[in-house]
């Protein structure tokens, strides 16, 4: 924290599909609010340019950092380390890990702000890999899946980090005091499922937390479980299908009922407001992206895609984090189970 | 310590495995390193013996017994200047 109590976020400046544009302007609307400072990371010369066109409110909330290079969309995430160590977003790392900043936010490669994370600021211990963790939101508000894409492969233990993870997830954020835990497997016996997750199930059984065996694809939205463990690969998966279902329910719907105008038009009306309410995102368009859990720090990871409104509530929902003490949850969480020798 | 074991502690415990698994022979598909263990593991070799490993030699690597001599060498090299 900064000696004026603020909250200060290392925005990685260059990344994202409309940077630095949007990026600067989320920026901007963020820093108006004036309860936190915000580093904006990159090329000097592009982003006082960029900076030049607002009129800054609170001219000392918001400040440029020189990063020379940053990660274009075609190049390896693992080139941070090795080809681009002082682009934007590895800076913005190091700018946490030195303790020049809070939390970081990046809306570029998810890929190359993890490989940042890993490689500049560290992973708390225990953690092999950072996870991302998401509510289920509408159809099962009290259920978060994890990992929705940060890991595509993953050796056994990383599932119980997710568990631990997505446990700390529910506990701050659903305020749910004992959360039942699950593995996403192809059936309820234990013999069922990849052989990672086989593994993983015996994992978890002997952890102490509250895991409550495998629950399979159709139980997702049951609620039977509050924290849903499963790799990367099909929780991202999932994910995108979860996502796709309300605009392709419109329009089955509207189809439907093309021999009748006034439904269609009601039709549109109730979708109008089921719509993004049908969308795991809707929490995370609210609150701008997720966190990456597990490393040392927060940092908060937003789509390509997003606008200035969405940088901007993703920037405010970082410092919230550092608020809420996230990293230092997830800490004392680990540390039972390092005491342990479970992980 | 010698630099295969050093090596070999580094490579344990970036990829999480058990270093009494990883031979000579072992292929980083075997230990299940991914690329980003093995960029891992360069820089910390890099920084453990203060050497620098061009892409170009890294990507000949077939096995943790080529990257061993590859160090190996580059330390004899250091040594030696």
């Amino acid at each position: 924290m900064a000696q004026n109590g603020r909250i200060r976020v290392a925005v990685d400046a260059m990344g994202g599909d409309y940077a630095p544009e949007e990026v600067v302007k989320g920026a901007v609307l963020a820093a108006e609010k004036g309860d936190m400072e915000i580093f904006l990371v990159g090329p000097i010369n592009i982003l006082e340019k960029e900076l030049a066109k607002y009129k800054l409110i609170n001219v000392s909330s918001i400040h440029i950092v020189e990063a020379s290079e940053f990660i274009r969309e075609n190049e390896s995430p693992v080139d941070v380390i090795r080809r681009k160590p002082n682009c934007s977003v590895a800076v913005a790392a190091r700018m946490i890990k030195s303790g020049e900043a809070d939390a970081l936010f990046s809306a570029g490669s998810s890929g190359a702000a993890a490989i940042s994370a890993i490689q500049f600021m560290g992973m708390l211990d225990g953690v092999y890999r950072p996870a991302i963790v998401g509510s289920l939101g509408t159809f099962a508000p009290n259920t978060v899946m994890v990992d929705l894409g940060a890991n595509v492969d993953c050796k056994p233990h990383q599932f119980l980090a997710f568990a631990i993870a997505g446990s700390v997830y529910a506990k701050k954020f659903l305020n749910i005091t004992d959360p039942k835990i699950a593995l996403l497997s192809t059936g309820s016996e234990e013999s069922k499922g990849s052989e990672a997750v086989r593994e993983a199930y015996s994992l978890l059984r002997n952890s102490g937390l509250n895991f409550i065996g495998n629950i399979e694809g159709g139980d997702i939205l049951s609620g039977k479980a509050n924290v849903i463990v499963c790799d990367g690969f099909v929780g991202n998966v999932l994910l995108k299908f979860y996502e796709s279902i309300g605009g392709y329910a419109q329009i089955w719907t509207e189809q439907k009922l093309k021999r009748y105008p006034p439904l269609r038009g009601l039709v549109r009306l109730l979708f109008k407001g089921l719509f993004p309410a049908t969308k795991i995102s809707r929490g995370a368009e609210k609150n701008g992206g997720g966190i990456l859990w597990g490393v040392d720090g927060v940092v908060k990871i937003a789509h390509g895609a997003s606008r200035a409104p969405q940088i901007a509530n993703a920037i405010e929902s970082a410092k919230e984090s550092v608020k809420a003490g996230v990293v230092e949850s997830m800490k004392s969480e680990l540390a039972k189970f390092n005491q342990g020798g479970k992980l | 310590m010698t630099v295969e074991e050093q090596v070999r502690e580094i490579v344990a415990r970036i990829t999480r495995v058990d270093k009494s698994i990883i031979t000579r022979q072992s292929t980083f598909k075997e230990i299940k390193a991914d690329s980003l263990d093995v960029v891992q593991a360069l820089v910390a070799v890099e920084e453990t013996f203060g050497i620098e490993i061009p892409d170009e030699e890294a990507q000949k690597f077939q096995n943790f017994g080529d990257f061993v001599s590859y160090v190996e060498n580059r330390v004899a090299q250091k040594e030696k200047v």
